[in-house]
């Protein structure tokens, strides 16, 4: 490996704005970083390149550790946005400024020059001073100047940023060229999509200072694991549907996805479908389709963008279709859905606004996220309306880009009392006294997962995962990873044995490790492990104190044990709980 | 230094917020002419209206020559020492960012609005032998005050915020990615320092030093206190000008008058000149 990250964090006043990172790439990579501005990406490079140092992990760049080694040691080529060149010296002296720092002689130097201005195209530049060329020229300067000493690894924090379409275009294609000559490590960041799938081999896409997901381009299109990916890669309709027996319904005709014929025996739930605007179709009527009926819709809006044709089309049967969100952040609870189609599709069929048509979808991806939406369960509507409302519970919804739906239950928390419906996605019951047996209510009507929420609990900064026996530990990691990806918090799994002693402390660090290398492996997620000892949750309860800003997900296959062991702790929280419930492979549905 | 399509654009009149070049240019002969050519041209001819004979005695006498030596001495080193730490200063208040940042970028100005005499007297307070840091110096065998030492210190003083106030914002001009960037490429601090921010904020520095010397070169207030004014040991030559007016000796003062006049405009040009020829060389390279 080339570049290799080990569970990397910067923090900038105490916020983590590079969270965990770990990732390997290989000799030769174009490895590109995407993600907004904001997101860690920019941080993450100057950590590579040692301007930044870390507060956490280690870096090593072919096999040497360099986590503590100044910038100038490293052997990295660093490209700025603003070019950085030194104006008062001409090209020929900028580009062999890495040279002259090492004495080379004037011979070699004069010939390594030749080199890099042929390669970047720049022949005959060498006595312009900088302010003589244009931004484009700068820029092509620069990355022969980062080269000049043969770095192992070169760098590239935003390159295009200040050029114009047309050069950015020219540049993009020269870095491609010189990368593939050179055959160097190269990691680009950008918050330019297009710009990504032009250069990348991989790409890692980051955001609120974590890597999401990466991959090769094409991949990640077509499979995105996570929300944010989905709609920053390209544009998606991110669709709430149900997942029955039969296939995905999203509205009309059930859809088989591809890859997932093969579990038949699921329970009906919600899950979070991908709809790229390209996938779906329409035609006149439901008969002249030619992919899976979907609804019937209204053209609202035309858009003449070149070589495509882009719809927004509003479904007319949005009640049983839910909320779609396109990644042009259409307001949730919109049934738009965004539509492309080619110019030969256009002149088939051609539109207008106002116009009836039959919409039918030709692929759809499944999200593989366990929290599709949230209800909020309260036995008035008035609790409703404020736990509704409460500020954790609508960033997390915005930042899920997901619904927030209330339930009004008279009966909740009675026993023996059960609700006509299902529920959809993750219940939501505010933090009291009575919440002990809210909870035990919510899980034997089918909730997967539930949250506690304390009266304007803060966005949590640290999230402590645990569960109370193995069964539960597949869905906790699932819904650990899937929140996390949506808040800027550390991951902490803690492991609580009885008491400290020979016997006992190598398991625990074992299920520390297996913990660890599960959510790796699965889902892509660095945490970190801590071990305690004692009552589970005297322990629990004691790690939530010590802190404010503290979240806990855990995991739990046994709803009696839960109501027993933990009544103390659910019941006077004043840390936000979410509730994973699996019962045991084989145990009936309500827990023993 | 104008890019080769550019020069031949160089004659062309630029729009411009001000009216015409003829009115903006005669307005600067005339304001030039008002307060700074025509006191000088008289002052020049004042000299001159004295005998030749008596303008040498005048000129060339030891006093004379002995209050040229601690005038433009005391100077040259006052500025010599802003050069120093007037950067430092800059420096520190660029980059850094600490509680009471404000408070000492105000403070800086401070011996601008001062009358010069209340900081000699201030000065003097504190370097006189009884003084509180006078004191602890001359248990070191160290006597400021009524000596040059003191007037260097009164110049230092009154020429400081010239240099930071010139050198600063060429500082802030300097680029920490442009550090970064020679970092990356292999520079140690001292190489970074060298190659790079010392070019960009070296012609600020010279203006700076211009300034602080001039400055120091006609102070009197502040240095009247401190300096004792013997004659042959402390004494600048605007004191002694000031003594031969009190003389009635008006042709005297005149003469010394144009001494330094000369003397400055040619230090002045100097520096100038200085900063011209490392333009055109930079321009050179250009090419």
């Amino acid at each position: 490996m080339s570049i290799t990250l080990d569970q990397i964090t910067k923090r900038y006043q105490g916020a983590p704005v590079v969270n965990d990172v770990s990732l390997d790439i290989g000799d030769g990579e174009f490895f590109v970083l995407l993600g907004p501005s904001g997101s860690g990406k920019s941080t993450l490079l100057r950590a590579i390149a040692g301007l930044t140092g870390v507060d956490h992990g280690r870096i090593s760049l072919h096999g040497r550790d360099v986590t503590h080694v100044a910038a100038r040691q490293r052997g990295v080529g660093l490209v700025f946005q603003n070019y950085a060149l030194f104006r008062h010296m001409t090209v020929a002296d900028n580009i062999e400024f890495a040279l002259r720092v090492r004495r080379v002689r004037a011979a070699q130097r004069r010939e390594r020059r030749r080199e890099l201005l042929r390669l970047v195209a720049l022949e005959g530049m060498d006595d312009r001073l900088p302010t003589q060329l244009s931004g484009g020229q700068q820029q092509r300067v620069a990355v022969a100047r980062a080269l000049a000493h043969k770095p192992e690894v070169l760098l590239l924090d935003e390159p295009f940023g200040a050029l114009d379409a047309k050069i950015r275009e020219e540049l993009r294609r020269t870095i491609r060229e010189v990368q593939r000559e050179l055959g160097i490590t190269t990691v680009l960041v950008t918050h330019d999509q297009e710009e990504a799938f032009a250069l990348a081999d991989r790409i890692g896409i980051m955001n609120h200072g974590r890597l999401l997901e990466m991959g090769r381009p094409e991949d990640l299109y077509a499979r995105p694991a996570t929300r944010f990916v989905a709609t920053f890669l390209g544009a998606a309709n991110l669709v709430l549907a149900r997942h029955t027996a039969r296939g995905i319904c999203v509205g009309g005709d059930p859809v088989t996805p591809p890859g997932s014929a093969s579990t038949p025996a699921v329970r009906d739930h919600e899950v979070v479908a991908v709809l790229r605007p390209e996938d779906i179709e329409i035609a006149p009527g439901r008969q002249e389709l030619e992919s899976n009926f979907l609804g019937l819709g209204t053209v609202e809006q035309q858009l003449f963008v070149g070589a495509n044709e882009r719809l927004r089309v509003r479904l007319n049967n949005s009640a049983d279709a839910g909320p779609i969100v396109t990644s042009e952040g259409g307001d949730t609870g919109d049934a738009l859905l965004e539509v492309t189609r080619t110019q030969h599709d256009r002149r088939g069929y051609p539109v207008s606004s106002g116009q009836a048509v039959a919409l039918g979808v030709r692929r759809l991806h499944v999200l593989a996220t366990p929290l599709s939406s949230f209800t909020a369960c309260a036995a008035s509507e008035t609790q409703v309306l404020t736990l509704s409302e409460e500020p954790l519970l609508v960033q997390l919804a915005n930042r899920m880009k997901t619904r927030v739906s209330t339930r009004i239950e008279p009966s909740l928390g009675q026993p023996g009392e059960s609700s006509a419906t299902a529920l959809a996605g993750v219940a939501v019951i505010s933090a009291a006294p009575e919440a002990v047996a809210a909870l035990q209510w919510l899980l034997r009507q089918g909730a997967e997962a539930v949250l506690l929420l304390p009266p304007q609990a803060p966005s949590p900064s640290r999230v402590l995962i645990h569960w109370l026996d193995e069964a539960a530990r597949r869905a906790t990691l699932a819904v650990s990873a899937s929140l996390l990806r949506h808040v800027s918090a550390e991951a902490v799994y803690v492991g609580i044995l009885p008491q400290d002693d020979e016997t006992h402390r190598p398991l625990g660090m074992r299920a520390l490790l297996d913990a660890r290398s599960e959510a790796q492996a699965v889902h892509g997620l660095e945490i970190r492990t801590e071990l305690g000892f004692g009552d589970v949750s005297q322990e629990l309860t004691r790690r939530l104190a010590e802190a404010p800003n503290q979240l806990l997900i855990l995991g739990v296959s046994n709803i009696e044990v839960l109501a027993e062991r933990f009544a103390a702790l659910l019941s006077h929280t004043r840390s936000p709980l979410l509730v994973v419930w699996q019962p045991a492979e084989g145990g009936a549905h309500a827990g023993t | 230094m104008p890019a080769p399509e550019a020069a031949g654009k160089g004659t062309l009149v630029q729009p411009n917020i001000l009216p015409g070049f003829g009115l903006t240019f005669g307005f600067t002969t005339f304001f030039l002419s008002a307060i700074v050519l025509i006191p000088m041209a008289a002052l020049v001819s004042m000299a001159a209206s004295s005998h030749w004979h008596e303008f040498v005695h005048t000129v060339f006498s030891e006093r004379a020559l002995a209050s040229y030596r601690l005038s433009f001495g005391a100077s040259l080193l006052a500025a010599s020492i802003n050069l120093v730490f007037g950067f430092i200063l800059a420096w520190t208040l660029v980059r850094y960012d600490f509680p009471g940042r404000k408070l000492i970028d105000a403070l800086i100005d401070l011996p601008f609005a001062l009358p010069t005499a209340v900081s000699g007297i201030a000065l003097t307070t504190v370097f006189a032998q009884n003084g509180w840091l006078g004191h602890y110096l001359a248990l070191g065998g160290i006597k400021v005050a009524y000596t040059w030492v003191g007037v260097t210190i009164a110049l230092t003083l009154i020429g400081m915020p010239f240099m930071v106030r010139t050198v600063q914002p060429a500082l802030a001009e300097v680029q920490t990615d442009l550090e970064n960037a020679a970092e990356m490429l292999g520079a140690s601090r001292f190489y970074v320092f060298r190659r790079i921010i010392l070019p960009i904020v070296v012609p600020a520095m010279l203006t700076g030093f211009a300034l602080a010397f001039a400055r120091g070169v006609g102070e009197y207030g502040s240095v009247i206190f401190i300096a004792g004014n013997l004659p042959f040991k402390t004494e600048i030559t605007p004191v002694l000008i000031v003594i031969r007016l009190e003389e009635y000796d008006y042709h005297g003062a005149a003469a010394l008058g144009c001494v330094m006049l000369s003397i400055s405009f040619l230090g002045l040009w100097a520096i100038n000149h200085l900063q011209s020829w490392r333009r055109s060389r930079l321009a050179e390279g250009g090419r």
